[in-house]
């Protein structure tokens, strides 16, 4: 059944006109991105480096005439006559230092070079006044510091153990990110995987040869399957774009030393995943075997995805203030429960008794609603043309 | 064929159902037995394909015992069934031989057997090089063959069939009572449901005639006709049969004219009668009432004597 399944869709062109055209745009992207941001650098390096002719007029008293010299630059006190001899060409460009550079403008006036060659008047401009004020601090190491050029590393501490990092947080978010990836992925698949039987009318049939126990677990295991296989594709581009083009496309290197796979938030972490994959699967199920077409079943996939992303409405409250009720009510109640708690997990306001509690809840409601989607297959999606009511399907399961 | 001997394929008993407050189905009771086809006949809304949904456990009954080989039917007990469903379709957007092969391999049977007996079958029935095609792309008639192929797979060892001729055309109409004969030859016990009446005295052994949920005729065709149906005369006469009370005319038409005998007279005293009255009697036959007229009779709110 699960090969069935799985190689029927893999089969259809229209499956991998949906999952190739992903990877295909990051790729696209990521291309003209690499492009870019060749051409942009070697640009901004020749433009900063380019040497022209051009008057400056220094009110703030920082531009070192030496280094002005050297770029091609002569300082004069009229700026009037600096704008003037740009537009008779008499002067390449003219740029014009206020006071205090850090709250005004600098005027920058050139000849029309095109659109791209333009931006070298600017590059100029302040690289003279970068090189002038470097010059003026007199010391290269200084002057980065200044500019910010640091790197910090802290380390925090809870009962004496080294916790509340970057590299803590992002294991146990993995989770979080696959739970998104599979039910953004596959959450349509899941609500019209009954569709099918149901318009086609093959449930009957399917009912006398098949337990719906088993073609309800053999759908979701299929699906699974097939988000694996599309998961992969989409993040091949991705994988293939860090690995061998990351200086090119300025991705930051990913220093896989710094993560902190603890061994309980990861347990938990996946038990939520597990757990709320369960139950929002069985949902999605469940509403697909009532509605009588695939189009009117897709309209509640909008109000189950808007349970998927409610938590990320109150995520600062999440980070700052775990202990508001607002948030306890996000963390127990089922449909946000997933989410805020593996939000809180990675954060580490979680905490072990809670973990418990939403995990048993989740695996409890899972199992609830993955027996009432069966139900409600078994006994719902042979009212074939019929939208029915789930306290109908009961009436007849219990006649 | 020993019909009533031993034990029954199909056994329901004291069958009831209800859909919140409203009865469906009271008290049900039949037998199927191994080797006979049973027709299964009832109006629209009587009942029938619920109680073959309740039979094959998709509906759960009220209460009563509907059991299969011994037991409640459950897809897990591995029984060859062949079920062609009053609402039947197929995947429509998938390959012809992929279907027949998918519930060939939940019917049982291997992977190359499936191939096998599916490319045998569409052969036979004419389709072997739409094998390859989606279903979607095949004519009505192509789709219902598959679905005709499907149903008895694996050579089932019951057949319950939801009015099976609804939707096909004459060609299909053929084929499937080619297919249902040959299976009964085999030995199969076929469960059919059906308003077709001719098809019912060619076929069946056995009949029930659901109303209402209940139960209105039940036993071998010839034991329904007997006990329901009157004998009816037809008779070619020359001009117009004369009024009596011995008779009641069913039908008058030029060539032939249909009478059924009162109470208390016999098709030799009609005769008699007819003769002295000076009808000039062209020929004289008896004939039993036909499963039509009694479905007509019984549908139709007609009085009709109960069965005992």
């Amino acid at each position: 059944m699960v090969s069935f399944e799985v190689s029927r869709t893999l089969k259809k062109k229209k499956f991998w006109l949906g999952t190739l055209t992903v990877p295909f745009a990051i790729a696209l992207i990521l291309g003209l991105n690499v492009i870019s941001n060749t051409t942009t650098a070697n640009k901004v390096d020749t433009q900063k480096n380019a040497k022209f002719s051009f008057n400056y007029v220094d009110s703030s008293g920082l531009i070192n005439s030496s280094i002005a010299r050297a770029l091609g630059g002569s300082e004069i006190t009229d700026s009037a006559v600096g704008v003037a001899n740009v537009k008779s060409a008499n002067s390449e460009a003219f740029f014009n230092y206020p006071k205090d550079p850090t709250v005004e403008i600098i005027s920058v006036y050139g000849i029309d070079k095109g659109i791209f060659d333009n931006g070298k008047y600017s590059a100029v401009a302040t690289q003279l006044l970068q090189l002038s004020v470097q010059n003026r601090i007199g010391n290269r190491e200084l002057a980065s510091l200044i500019a910010g050029k640091v790197k910090v590393k802290s380390t925090s501490f809870l009962r004496g153990k080294e916790s509340g990092s970057i590299g803590d947080a992002i294991p146990p978010m993995i989770f979080l990110l696959i739970f998104y990836l599979v039910l953004l992925l596959l959450g349509n698949q899941m609500l019209t995987s009954t569709q099918e039987e149901k318009e086609n009318r093959v449930t009957e049939i399917i009912l006398t040869t098949l337990n719906p126990n088993t073609l309800i677990l053999g759908k979701i295991v299929s699906l699974f399957v097939i988000g694996v296989v599309q998961i992969t594709v989409f993040a091949s581009p991705v994988i293939l774009g860090y690995s061998f083009f990351r200086k090119d496309l300025r991705l930051p290197n990913i220093d896989l030393s710094t993560l902190n796979f603890h061994a309980v938030p990861m347990i938990i972490g996946f038990l939520l995943l597990v757990g709320g994959f369960t139950l929002f699967t069985g949902t999605l199920v469940a509403v697909g075997a009532i509605m009588p077409t695939a189009k009117e079943a897709g309209n509640v996939f909008g109000v189950v995805m808007a349970l998927l992303f409610a938590p990320f409405w109150i995520i600062t409250l999440v980070a700052s203030d775990p202990n508001s009720l607002i948030v306890q009510v996000f963390t127990y109640f089922p449909y946000s429960a997933t989410v805020t708690s593996m939000m809180r997990n990675g954060l580490g306001s979680l905490g072990a008794g809670r973990a418990a509690i939403v995990i048993a809840e989740l695996f409890i409601f899972g199992f609830i609603v993955l027996k009432l989607a069966m139900r409600l297959f078994r006994y719902g999606s042979i009212e074939y043309s019929k939208r029915v009511s789930p306290l109908q399907v009961f009436r007849k399961a219990k006649s | 064929m020993d019909l009533g001997q031993g034990e029954p394929l199909v056994h329901v008993q004291d069958f009831q159902m209800s859909f919140g407050s409203t009865k469906v189905i009271e008290n049900l009771s039949f037998d199927v037995y191994q080797g006979e086809t049973f027709g299964f006949l009832g109006s629209n809304g009587s009942g029938k394909t619920t109680t073959i949904r309740s039979l094959l456990g998709i509906y759960q009954a009220t209460s009563g015992t509907l059991h299969i080989g011994g037991a409640p039917f459950s897809p897990d007990r591995n029984i060859n069934l062949g079920y062609l469903p009053e609402e039947r379709g197929l995947y429509k957007k998938e390959v012809t031989l992929d279907v027949m092969v998918y519930f060939g391999r939940l019917k049982g049977l291997s992977k190359v057997n499936a191939v096998n007996w599916s490319m045998n079958f569409l052969e036979r029935v004419g389709i072997a090089s739409r094998a390859k095609v989606r279903l979607d792309k095949l004519s009505s008639g192509e789709q219902q063959k598959v679905q005709l192929g499907i149903t008895i797979m694996n050579d089932p060892l019951l057949l319950i069939l939801d009015e099976p001729t609804k939707g096909f055309d004459p060609v299909n109409r053929r084929l499937l009572m080619e297919i249902i004969d040959e299976q009964r030859i085999a030995g199969t016990t076929v469960l059919m449901v059906t308003h077709q009446m001719e098809e019912v005295e060619r076929l069946c052994d056995r009949v029930l005639l659901l109303k209402d949920g209940k139960a209105r005729a039940y036993g071998t065709v010839s034991q329904v006709q007997d006990e329901f149906g009157s004998t009816s005369i037809d008779i070619e006469l020359l001009g117009e049969i004369p009024l009596s009370d011995s008779y009641r005319v069913l039908r008058s038409n030029p060539d032939i004219t249909q009478i059924v005998a009162s109470v208390g007279n016999t098709p030799e005293s009609i005769l008699k009668e007819l003769v002295l009255l000076g009808v000039q009697v062209k020929s004289f036959a008896e004939k039993k009432t036909s499963l039509d007229e009694i479905f007509i009779h019984i549908y139709g709110d007609e009085p009709i004597k109960e069965m005992t």
